[in-house]
């Protein structure tokens, strides 16, 4: 706080504060018009929109393939969280305080599914799973979101042994007789569990917000929101697509919200 | 070395270790199953489709007259973006830096707002900002600055706008962090010596966090590249990047073997980027979540 009132040239801060508000402004813009367009009388997607009528979230509710997306987006995006989170957690706890030469190289590989561009992962599953005839079922498409889900699992849950666990805790709750799957339970589960949800939270908006690999691997009665959004777009602008858009803003907010209650949480400990 | 010397465990600190290491080994099975069938096969399968029947996939990719434009349009794009992103990204971080704690909570929700939204719904919403009777439309006309509307949507602009707003929260936290890193009194050094401010920023502070610049710079190009979405939505088609060239040539021309010898392409020119970024250390982790 004594940092903030002594720093010099007010007029500097002022400057900054003035240069930041533009930019701040246009990064939350987009967001926040999506809503007040999805409320428009009209068939148009316009802002500002000619208020008010909910006729695009009816037409949304009341067209069964819209439906049927938002309820297959859902499914995939919980068995990818469940799976990545499975996975990223056990790599975070099996890497911990542990030196080998190369240990670099396995977290950057493990970082590599959202680093590489994403068509290049579409290809490779594409060309692996299309002569299984895997394409168009959505467990696939979980399995592959999973990829996307690992990563921020792993980071986060990284963190959070990193600030919540020290190594003499296993050592001792070993020394004292406990056995692995002991160890786990009482010493790991509760040092990770702030960063498994919060990772699992940004790894579920990370899956259903995904539309590459969604795109290449969907089926007839396996496209996911984005994608139907994403074709709704380029072939006929209709005002479901505002309303869709609309749960995707509320969930975000859900998202922002649970990661800011989680790193209040973790800051006093 | 304390473990073995409580006397609890009488066994070899070595042979400890060891089981240890495969104590922990298991729980990579996981992860290392999920990566291997599903990214590891993967990669070796375009690997094989690009290389099969001698190098005649890559020279098919090379001599398309499309290749040559899409580069381009992908690396001028991606610079471009990468640029505008850094001095945005740096002038936030510099917001957030010198901000008091309340101040700098709301400045934080106000970037990561856009970070949790679908890149889909961010250019959507561009598209209808930018369209002819969109906001922004609306308001230079306004201004009085056109007459009639100008076309903002389905051009290089919208897509470097749209990209921007994609990776800024990219390019700000390796750069926040390295300010953060920055010793407060080596500035009031610099000030105590007679430094005004212009000069404080220009050689102290920049020059401290320059390594947080070049690894938000790697990261925001390398994330750049690979745009799919972006391009379609608010471009034109000549402002077609290079993931949409895979696309083309798989689901349009459904030639798989050129396809891959073209996203090999892309990762040999990405990877060293990729391989650069995360030994500059710390910062780029950060941005990456």
């Amino acid at each position: 706080m004594a940092l903030t009132e002594n720093r010099p040239f007010p007029l500097g801060r002022m400057l900054l504060y003035a240069a930041c508000a533009p930019i701040l402004l246009l990064l939350v813009l987009p967001t926040l018009i999506i809503v007040p367009m999805a409320l428009t009388k009209g068939q148009l997607i316009q802002f500002p929109p000619i208020w008010i009528s909910i006729h695009s979230f009816t037409d949304y509710l009341a067209d069964e393939t819209w439906v049927s997306s938002t309820i297959v987006s859902f499914k995939i995006s919980i068995l990818a969280v469940v799976i990545g989170a499975t996975a990223g957690s056990f790599a975070a706890i099996g890497l911990h305080k542990r030196d080998f030469p190369g240990r670099n190289i396995v977290a950057g590989l493990i970082l590599a599914p959202i680093i590489i561009p994403g068509i290049v992962l579409a290809l490779g599953d594409f060309l692996l799973l299309a002569p299984m005839h895997l394409i168009g079922s959505w467990t696939t498409i979980a399995i592959l979101h999973a990829l996307l889900v690992t990563p921020y699992v792993f980071i986060s849950v990284q963190t959070s042994l990193t600030v919540g666990l020290s190594p003499t805790l296993i050592r001792s709750a070993r020394s004292l007789g406990a056995g692995r799957l002991a160890v786990l339970r009482f010493v790991h589960w509760p040092a990770i569990r702030p960063g498994l949800l919060a990772g699992a939270v940004l790894g579920f908006a990370v899956s259903f917000d995904e539309v590459v690999l969604a795109l290449f691997m969907q089926g007839s009665t396996t496209v996911t929101l984005p994608v139907r959004m994403f074709q709704a777009i380029e072939y006929d602008l209709t005002p479901k697509i505002m309303a869709a858009a609309s749960l995707f803003i509320a969930l975000a907010l859900l998202g922002l919200t649970v990661q800011a209650l989680t790193a209040k949480r973790a800051r006093p400990a | 070395m304390t473990a073995s010397s409580s006397g609890a465990l009488p066994q070899p600190r070595r042979f400890l270790r060891l089981l240890n290491f495969r104590d922990s080994l298991w729980l990579l099975a996981p992860i290392a199953t999920l990566y291997g069938i599903f990214a590891l096969i993967p990669f070796a399968l375009i690997v094989r489709f690009a290389f099969a029947d001698g190098g005649t996939h890559f020279a098919t990719v090379l001599e398309s007259r499309i290749l040559v434009r899409v580069a381009t349009n992908t690396v001028v794009i991606s610079l471009m973006t990468t640029v505008v992103a850094l001095v945005l990204g740096y002038i936030l971080a510099a917001g957030l830096w010198r901000a008091g704690p309340k101040m700098q909570r709301v400045m934080l929700a106000f970037v990561m707002l856009p970070f949790w939204t679908a890149v889909l719904i961010k250019n959507f919403a561009w598209a209808a900002l930018l369209q002819d009777n969109g906001l922004a439309n609306t308001i230079l006309q306004g201004l009085g600055l056109t007459n009639g509307p100008v076309t903002l949507l389905h051009n290089r602009l919208a897509v470097i706008i749209g990209m921007v707003h994609y990776v800024l929260p990219y390019a700000v936290f390796p750069i926040y962090s390295a300010m953060q890193a920055i010793d407060r009194k080596v500035e009031r050094a610099a000030r105590s010596l007679g430094a005004g401010t212009p000069s404080v920023i220009w050689f102290v502070i920049l020059p401290l966090t320059l390594p947080g610049v070049y690894s938000a710079a790697l990261l925001v190009f390398v994330v750049s590249v690979g745009f799919f979405i972006t391009p379609v939505i608010l471009g034109s088609p000549a402002d077609m990047m290079i993931a949409n060239l895979v696309n083309y040539y798989v689901r349009e021309l459904v030639d798989f073997n050129a396809g891959a010898a073209l996203a090999l392409m892309i990762l040999g020119a990405v990877v060293p980027l990729i391989v650069l970024q995360q030994s500059m250390g710390r910062g780029g982790r950060h941005g990456a979540h």
